[in-house]
């Protein structure tokens, strides 16, 4: 049995048991993806009466290197409108990156981080070159050089 | 002098070896030095321990499933089990070795709060007491199939030694594979090799032919006839006698009176709150005290026999006892003893009526004397060897004196025979005058003497004063004979 796999193990009970508000278990039906659901929480117009929904990817080194975290498109889950998602569910949120991350992070820090990402947000608007980047991009997200600027929102 | 908690001194040597290397994730913890030397002993004579493996495999703490709920700050932020062998770091934080390890491998910061990290100097011993906590944890053993639970200190002992279901090598040298101790066959013969099941031709390891037959055999099948389950021909039987829900069984209370008797599974209801339940308990209970008091009974009787046999042999002895002793030979066993020092035993032996009673107490008492004569003998040893070693001692010290008497002897002679030596030269070059008497060998070779001439002035003088014979004792002159 892997780290990963005793990790992961470790983390869905305490999961099945009980998770914040707002954030929910979709299907972890093996140890490398899962799907979770989360809501914001407070009445920020942009995203009231919406649900998203996230899609974790685990690699055997989990928790030493960071999951792969996108929202997933859906007919009633679409992708929140952010300074700092792409309109293909990219995150570009330090956390998720190699330098930003840290082995005490666990998939409900990572949702309650995102659900925070969105609660402070006011800008309805999409990271800049969206259009192109989604057109463009081949590469998985943590292969992406991100580049941490705007720490305001 | 290294700083306090110096990893190379603080820490164990299980933990150390977690600090100086980092284990990549599908490599085995290094086993313990107990495991080592198991591997080594046990494997002399098979093939060597690197190609099969450790004799059993290193415990996994974080697989383990413990009884209580363990304290979110018992976990390790990196692993979430319950710390095993806890590193603390300079920043106050906690993990265990490996995951701390693995951690900084990608970044050399505390995951936590992301301070710089290094191994060497940031790695410290926690507090005992996070020790104490995480031994006394109660947790099951990870073997499958044993139940046992037991205070984590404890658990590697049972895992290692005790254990019935923990996995060991096979005892065939040339497999590969692991086996459940208890199924070690006494022959010590390989269960893993395959053969046919003899029902459905199958391959099957003889180690899992049993829960093939309950299981996955799908050879030969037969219908209960009353629940119409299929089941391997073989096992029809035991399943009619132990499980089939449709057969036809009494009331485990049949006997106390209970006239249930109906399918198996109704009767296994009914058993629930038969009514004749309490009483049953109570027959069963009578039962087992029935059988205990009958033991009793048993012992009793034999007691009462062997003390009646008894009884008769003394009256028997009563008997002859006006015929017995003969006089003459009383009087000689009294005679070898000391006077004044009458034993109970010698009474006895007066008392004693019968010849074999005599003949039996005489052979005691000279067993006796034996048994006295055989500890004087070993006093005596030992009071022996201490008085020789205590006369020993004194003269290996004398020896020893002696030995430094000679050696100082031998210096003087030396120093003698030099000056003697030196004074004849001088005589030879100079005349008698002019000896020098304290010039030493060693000077000699050292520094060159100053030019002949100079002997009689001021010259001479330093240079006997500069170079003359220094003694070990730090006295001015050397004593003169």
């Amino acid at each position: 049995m892997s780290f990963a796999t005793k990790r992961l193990g470790k983390e869905l009970s305490k999961i099945n048991n009980s998770l914040p508000p707002g954030i929910e278990l979709v299907s972890a039906d093996n140890f490398e993806e899962w799907f979770l659901d989360i809501r914001v929480l407070d009445n920020n117009p942009l995203y009231a009466n919406q649900v998203y929904r996230l899609k974790f990817k685990f690699s055997a080194q989990y928790p030493i290197e960071p999951p792969e975290v996108v929202f997933v498109k859906l007919a009633n889950r679409p992708i929140p409108i952010h300074p700092h998602i792409y309109s293909n569910g990219i995150i570009c949120l330090d956390l998720l990156g190699q330098q930003g991350w840290s082995p005490v992070q666990n998939v409900e820090s990572i949702c309650m981080s995102l659900q925070s990402m969105l609660t402070g947000n006011n800008k309805d608007e999409r990271p800049a070159g969206d259009e192109e980047f989604v057109r463009g991009n081949r590469l998985r997200p943590k292969d992406i050089d991100f580049y941490y600027h705007d720490n305001n929102v | 002098m290294p700083p306090p908690n110096t990893p190379d001194e603080s820490l164990p040597d299980e933990e150390q070896a977690n600090l100086a290397v980092f284990l990549p994730p599908d490599q085995p913890r290094r086993p313990d030095s107990i495991l080592e030397r198991r591997t080594t002993r046990t494997t002399e004579h098979q093939t060597a321990p690197s190609q099969r493996g450790p004799a059993i495999l290193p415990l996994d703490y974080q697989v383990l499933d413990y009884v209580d709920t363990v304290d979110d700050t018992l976990l390790c932020p990196v692993c979430r089990t319950a710390f095993h062998s806890p590193i603390i770091t300079t920043c106050g934080h906690t993990f265990c070795a490996t995951c701390i390890n693995r951690a900084l491998e990608m970044q050399p910061t505390c995951p936590i709060d992301r301070k710089p990290i290094n191994k060497t100097s940031d790695f410290h011993q926690p507090p005992l007491i996070i020790k104490e906590q995480l031994d006394r944890l109660k947790v099951k053993c990870p073997n499958v199939g044993c139940g046992h639970i037991c205070s984590r200190e404890h658990l590697e002992g049972h895992y290692e030694h005790r254990c019935e279901y923990t996995q060991v090598l096979c005892p065939s040298s040339w497999c590969e594979k692991r086996i459940a101790r208890r199924y070690v066959s006494a022959d010590s013969h390989c269960m893993h090799s395959e053969a046919p099941c003899q029902y459905c031709e199958e391959n099957v390891a003889e180690i899992d032919l049993s829960h093939h037959y309950d299981y996955l055999c799908n050879g030969v099948t037969a219908t209960c006839q009353q629940c119409e389950a299929s089941i391997v021909q073989h096992r029809l039987e035991k399943h009619i006698e132990e499980d089939c829900p449709e057969t036809e069984v009494d009331c485990q209370w049949f006997s106390i009176g209970c006239k249930v008797s109906d399918k198996r599974l109704i009767v296994f209801e009914h058993e629930k709150d038969c009514p004749y339940k309490i009483i049953g308990q109570l027959v069963k209970e009578r039962a087992e005290d029935r059988k205990l008091i009958d033991g009793l009974m048993g012992r009793i009787t034999v007691l009462e026999t062997r003390a009646y046999e008894r009884h008769e042999r003394q009256a028997r002895r009563a008997q002859r006892g006006s015929l017995w002793p003969p006089p003459s030979t009383t009087a000689g066993s009294q005679g070898d003893s000391v006077p004044g020092a009458e034993t109970e035993e010698e009474r006895y032996l007066r008392s004693s009526t019968s010849p074999e009673g005599y003949m039996l107490a005489r052979f005691e008492r000279l067993e006796s004397r034996m048994e006295d004569l055989a500890k004087q003998l070993q006093d005596m040893d030992a009071y022996q060897s201490s008085f020789v070693l205590q006369q020993l001692y004194p003269i290996n010290n004398q020896l020893v004196e002696l030995g430094s008497k000679v050696g100082v002897l031998n210096m003087h002679t030396t120093w003698l025979m030099n000056m003697q030596r030196f004074q004849q030269r001088a005589v030879q070059t100079n005349g008698p005058g002019l000896a020098n008497p304290g010039m030493s060998s060693a000077a000699e070779n050292n520094a060159p003497p100053p030019a002949v001439d100079d002997y009689s002035g001021p010259h001479y003088d330093q240079y006997y004063r500069t170079f003359r014979r220094r003694n070990s004792d730090g006295r001015d002159m050397p004593p003169r004979l």
